[in-house]
């Protein structure tokens, strides 16, 4: 299998055969990120550190993401310099290598890529797995001049000021959380959200519907069916992404921006489990 | 209330250890769920399999009773399950082995951070509280079921 040439950015997808001929090479990193917090100590690709999207990404007292500082520190305690390109894969069908990813863009780290079809498909495939966690040599991050908070993220402001203008919102969870049938993901728990629904004029196209079963991404063409096509997005369009806490709508940021080529997309990590919970949020339901 | 004697040494062991340890041994446990699954020929009292509308993937609790009333539990789970669940799968039958299901009901889920660390509780890994629910539910079927089976003889 290789990478879709007609992607915009084909380069921002490695093959696990690619990851495979390329375990050992001194100009990357290969990080793991999952949901479930002991995956890692399991197994994991042979050199990968392990980046987790709460401990590592978020400040732990502020609903928020690190500040500077912290990012340097993390790249530095994992041997990352700004000239290293970053490999991320994890569980979920990567929604939280996506996740860390953008988080990474948010500090203006460039060099980064997605292993396609993620975990599952390296052990599918019979690929080793390692126990032994990698040490590397700490580097001098710099710190980030600021994050991208304006460039690729979006505030509760925001939303509500693209719903009022009608620009567009696309929501990728599933069809029943749209609708504001179930306030939980299928599959999970309830997440202390108080009201069901979506945003006002968002449209309802589920990060699933960009991925083929073994979790690898559609092809350039089919998306551009799913997202262009069917829901009439265009690449110039000022869009915004959201979810339940913003690591499926990464998902669908990496696919517009980096697969599709959009150039103004948000992803609004504050997502439904702030929007629903959020006194006087307008909500619509479409049951 | 006090927790059975299995299930306190374990809590006691984890209790004292340093957060990367506690996270080696609940890998240690995780890598034993398999061993908790059923075995050829075993005959259950009651089974308990299916995958709920909140759940990742099937879970699967089977009890038998031995002849003092004590129970035993066997586990298996599906392939998406969270590894901190694996562990508390083998946790919960080791440290459940032998107690009554009238004891299993009042056993409070107090013990699951104490064991796992406040660091692995947070959203996303809630279902590690899920293994005891289903447990306790297993168990209050199984008093039911006997009651009834009372009342119907006598």
């Amino acid at each position: 299998m290789s990478i879709d040439s007609n992607y915009a950015h084909p380069d921002a997808l490695v093959t696990t055969s690619w990851m495979a001929d390329h375990l050992k090479d001194a100009d990357i990193r290969i990080i793991e990120s999952n949901e479930d917090v002991l995956l890692y100590d399991m197994g994991h690709l042979p050199g990968a550190v392990h980046i987790d999207w709460q401990r590592d990404l978020q400040d732990h007292t502020v609903r928020d993401y690190i500040q500077p500082e912290a990012f340097a520190a993390l790249c530095s305690k994992n041997g990352i310099t700004p000239e290293t390109t970053c490999i991320f894969y994890g569980d979920k069908s990567n929604w939280w290598s996506c996740y860390a990813l953008w988080v990474f863009r948010l500090f203006g780290h460039e060099k980064v890529k997605i292993m396609d079809g993620g975990r599952d498909k390296w052990i599918e495939e019979g690929r080793p797995l390692t126990r032994e966690v990698p040490h590397y040599q700490e580097t001098a991050y710099p710190v980030p001049a600021s994050r991208r908070d304006g460039e690729i993220r979006a505030f509760y402001d925001d939303a509500l000021a693209q719903s009022r203008a009608n620009l567009p919102l696309i929501d990728v969870r599933s069809p029943g959380e749209f609708k504001g049938l179930v306030t939980h993901m299928p599959e999970y728990p309830q997440e202390g959200v108080l009201r069901g629904g979506h945003i006002p004029g968002a449209h309802s196209i589920p990060w699933k519907q960009a991925v083929n079963a073994d979790a690898t991404f559609k092809s350039a063409e089919d998306l551009r069916k799913i997202y262009e096509t069917d829901i009439g997005l265009k690449p110039d369009d000022r869009i915004i992404a959201y979810c339940r806490i913003g690591e499926r709508s990464s998902h669908t940021w990496f696919v517009l921006n980096y697969l599709l080529g959009f150039d103004h997309v948000r992803n609004y990590d504050g997502s439904w489990t702030e929007w629903g919970n959020r006194v006087g949020a307008p909500i619509e339901k479409s049951i | 209330m006090s927790y059975p004697a299995k299930l306190s040494a374990i809590i006691e062991l984890f209790s004292g250890l340093p957060d990367p340890e506690k996270r080696e041994t609940l890998i240690a446990y995780a890598d034993q769920a398999k061993s908790q699954e059923p075995r050829e020929g075993e005959l259950f009292d009651l089974e308990d399999v299916r995958k709920d509308e909140e759940c990742t993937d099937t879970v699967a609790i089977f009890l038998r009773l031995d002849q003092q009333g004590g129970a035993h539990f066997r586990i298996s789970l599906g392939p998406q399950v969270q590894t901190l669940t694996r562990a508390m799968s083998s946790i919960l039958c080791k440290g459940l082995e032998g107690v009554s299901p009238a004891e299993i009901l009042e056993i409070p889920a107090d013990f699951v951070p104490k064991i796992v660390g406040a660091e692995l509780v947070r959203l996303r890994s809630q279902t590690v509280y899920y293994l005891l629910t289903r447990i306790k539910s297993v168990s209050k079927v199984w008093l039911q079921r006997q009651r009834t089976a009372s009342l119907d003889n006598g």
